[in-house]
């Protein structure tokens, strides 16, 4: 089986003034289809910008990108976007709802930047499992912080993207509330056979991982793959 | 979704939404109202002309489509001259003047015989004929407009009137005074502005024309219809000028309200533009947001301003019965047009701006 995602001896520098300051020095991994992969490291070793660089967010400065085959550290911007757009989901610690819309219009509006019309089953199925249905029609400031985070999600996976990334994704929430996030994920996982990447600080969380990778200073520092 | 997007966009900063709405009317409103006023002034004036029912008309050298703005009058003696020739009827001279009490009036001064027999005679409401030096005759718009009656007296040209009569209006001017009174007044003795002349049949317009253009080669002679078709906005210089100013300093308005209006909006926004950005939206998706949403904005301001310029305009000429604007259906188009185009312009560079952020700093922005 090929890797869904492959990056070999990436870099990426940050250009601060006249400083170089390297967030990533020659990281090599690979993720299998059907992973569920836990990031762990200290703050500000490069699990960001890891994951910006593997969604397309961000340009590597050296090195490659395989995301699905497509190599991005060769693409121009709008290559990029149309790759993110096709095949990456991302979550963020801070949910990154749009506030004028509701529950349903943020996860309609995935599937319309994505170019599907709207796709009625998909919609319910997505909102089921992630127990959104009964919360369509509230704005993001009527929902808890949980809730806000499964519509997050929802809106990630609702174009069936080849990877999740999840940054912190449980990073702004109580215990209860993550361990919900972190049981819907392993749901996602498991029944559906969602690839995904998640970076966090906690211990527990990564726990529900099948494989953690440790990073410190811009480098894995084990998991390296077998 | 894209029009659900934009709406909420919109609904979400009624504040703003309502002062970009109102400047974009009041662009609109500009110029509707500016364009449908010298249309309604030239309109107004050629109208009046025509209402003389005179077929052929004789100015002198270089004289200008708009006779309030003729050069040196001409010697009265042509008129006989003019009676002379084949096919012409009855010939009236008329001298203008313009009276600046107040506001702008063209006076007539007229030889009451032949004016009549040119025009028909007026239709009086009130009151009789010119008779008298001193005696001016209105017509019932400026009578109206001043409050004025048959056997009032008002003061023109620094000179007292009597109020004689009160005419029906569309013949020529709004103020008629004996020829020899207005000779006097303005210093022009033995002169004329204009010669309005009746042929013996209309169709003999043409051969009239051509008759006085070889008698007075440097004169300027116009059959009626050609003068009518001559009378536009656009032969005054000065108007059109004007006119195109107003338009432009519309456009700088709503060019640059909508500018403001759309940079503090993808300011604001910069967080939901990373968001896009992450969900994969392209540079395109982003300008369409952007554009949409002026395009939004621009139209119902557009329909307010159009509809807002038929109520002023209906509010103006109550308040002011003399006044004449005429809103003509194709520039309510093109004021929309106008509206629509010079905000897509202004928002044209934040639009760009927007699409080119950098996704990670904009989710990054606070
Ligand atoms: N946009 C940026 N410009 C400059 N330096 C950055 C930028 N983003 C991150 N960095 C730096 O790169 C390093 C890695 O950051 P980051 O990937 O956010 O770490 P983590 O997510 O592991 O906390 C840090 O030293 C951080 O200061
Ligand atoms: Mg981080």
């Amino acid at each position: 089986m090929e890797p869904i995602l492959e990056t070999d001896n990436l870099w990426k520098i940050y250009h601060i003034g006249k400083v170089d300051s390297p967030a990533l020095r020659g990281v090599s991994l690979q993720i299998m289809p059907g992973e569920f992969v836990a990031i762990m490291g200290p703050s500000g070793c490069g699990k960001s910008t890891l994951l910006h660089v593997l969604g397309g967010l961000a340009q590597a400065t050296r090195g490659s990108v395989l995301l699905d085959g497509n190599d991005l550290s060769n693409m121009q911007d709008a290559e990029r976007t149309q790759i993110r757009r096709c095949k990456v989901g991302f979550v963020f610690q801070r949910f990154n709802l749009l506030p004028t819309l509701d529950v349903r219009g943020n996860i309609r509006l995935a599937q319309h930047i994505y170019g599907n019309e709207f796709d009625p089953h998909r919609f319910e199925m997505t909102t089921n499992v992630l127990g959104l249905s009964h919360r369509l029609h509230h704005r993001p400031s009527e929902l808890s912080g949980g809730e806000q985070q499964r519509v997050a999600i929802a809106r990630a996976i609702i174009n069936e993207p080849k990877i999740l990334l999840a940054d912190e994704p449980t990073g702004n929430l109580d215990t209860a509330n993550s361990d919900a996030v972190l049981a819907l994920l392993r749901q996602l996982h498991r029944d559906l056979g969602q690839t995904i990447m998640m970076i966090t600080h906690n211990p527990e969380a990564a726990a529900y991982a099948g494989r953690v990778i440790h990073m410190r200073d811009g480098l894995i520092v084990d998991g390296i793959p077998a | 979704m894209m029009l659900e997007l934009i709406s909420r966009n919109i609904l979400h900063r009624p504040i703003r939404t309502f002062i970009t709405v109102v400047a974009v009317a009041v662009e609109v409103i500009m110029v509707l109202v500016v364009v449908g006023l010298t249309h309604g002034l030239v309109t107004d004036s050629a109208k009046r002309v025509e209402g003389i029912g005179a077929d052929v008309m004789v100015q002198p050298p270089s004289a200008s489509v708009f006779m309030a703005f003729s050069g040196a009058p001409m010697p009265i003696k042509l008129a006989g001259k003019l009676q002379e020739l084949k096919h012409v009827r009855y010939v009236a001279p008329v001298l203008l003047q313009f009276s600046s009490s107040g506001r702008l009036d063209i006076v007539y001064g007229i030889d009451p015989q032949s004016f009549a027999l040119v025009s028909g005679g007026f239709v009086f409401h009130e009151g009789h004929d010119l008779q008298n030096p001193d005696d001016i005759l209105v017509d019932d718009w400026y009578a109206k407009a001043r409050n004025l009656h048959a056997g009032n007296s008002m003061s023109i040209l620094e000179h007292d009137f009597h109020v004689a009569g009160v005419v029906e209006h569309g013949k020529g001017a709004r103020l008629f005074v004996q020829l020899k009174t207005l000779q006097e007044l303005s210093g022009a003795q033995d002169k004329a502005s204009v010669f309005f002349i009746k042929c013996d049949h209309p169709d003999d317009a043409t051969a009239v024309t051509d008759e006085i253009q070889q008698m007075l080669p440097r004169y300027v002679v116009r059959s009626l219809k050609d003068y009518m078709s001559l009378m536009t906005s656009s032969n005054l210089p000065g108007l059109q000028i004007f006119i195109n100013v107003m338009i432009s300093l519309a456009v700088c308005i709503g060019f640059m309200v909508i500018f403001l209006s759309m940079y503090t909006t993808i300011l604001e926004r910069t967080r939901e533009i990373g968001v896009l950005k992450s969900l994969g939206a392209s540079k395109a998706y982003i300008v369409r947001v952007v554009l949409g949403e002026t395009t939004l904005l621009c139209t119902v301001g557009a329909a307010v301003g159009a509809v807002a310029s038929f109520v002023i305009t209906h509010v103006l000429v109550h308040a002011f019965p003399t006044l004449v604007i005429l809103i003509q259906p194709e520039w309510v188009f093109r004021a929309i047009l106008i509206a629509i185009v010079g905000g897509l312009m202004g928002a044209a560079y934040p639009a760009w701006l927007a699409s080119r952020r950098d996704p990670i700093e904009s989710l990054a922005y606070e």
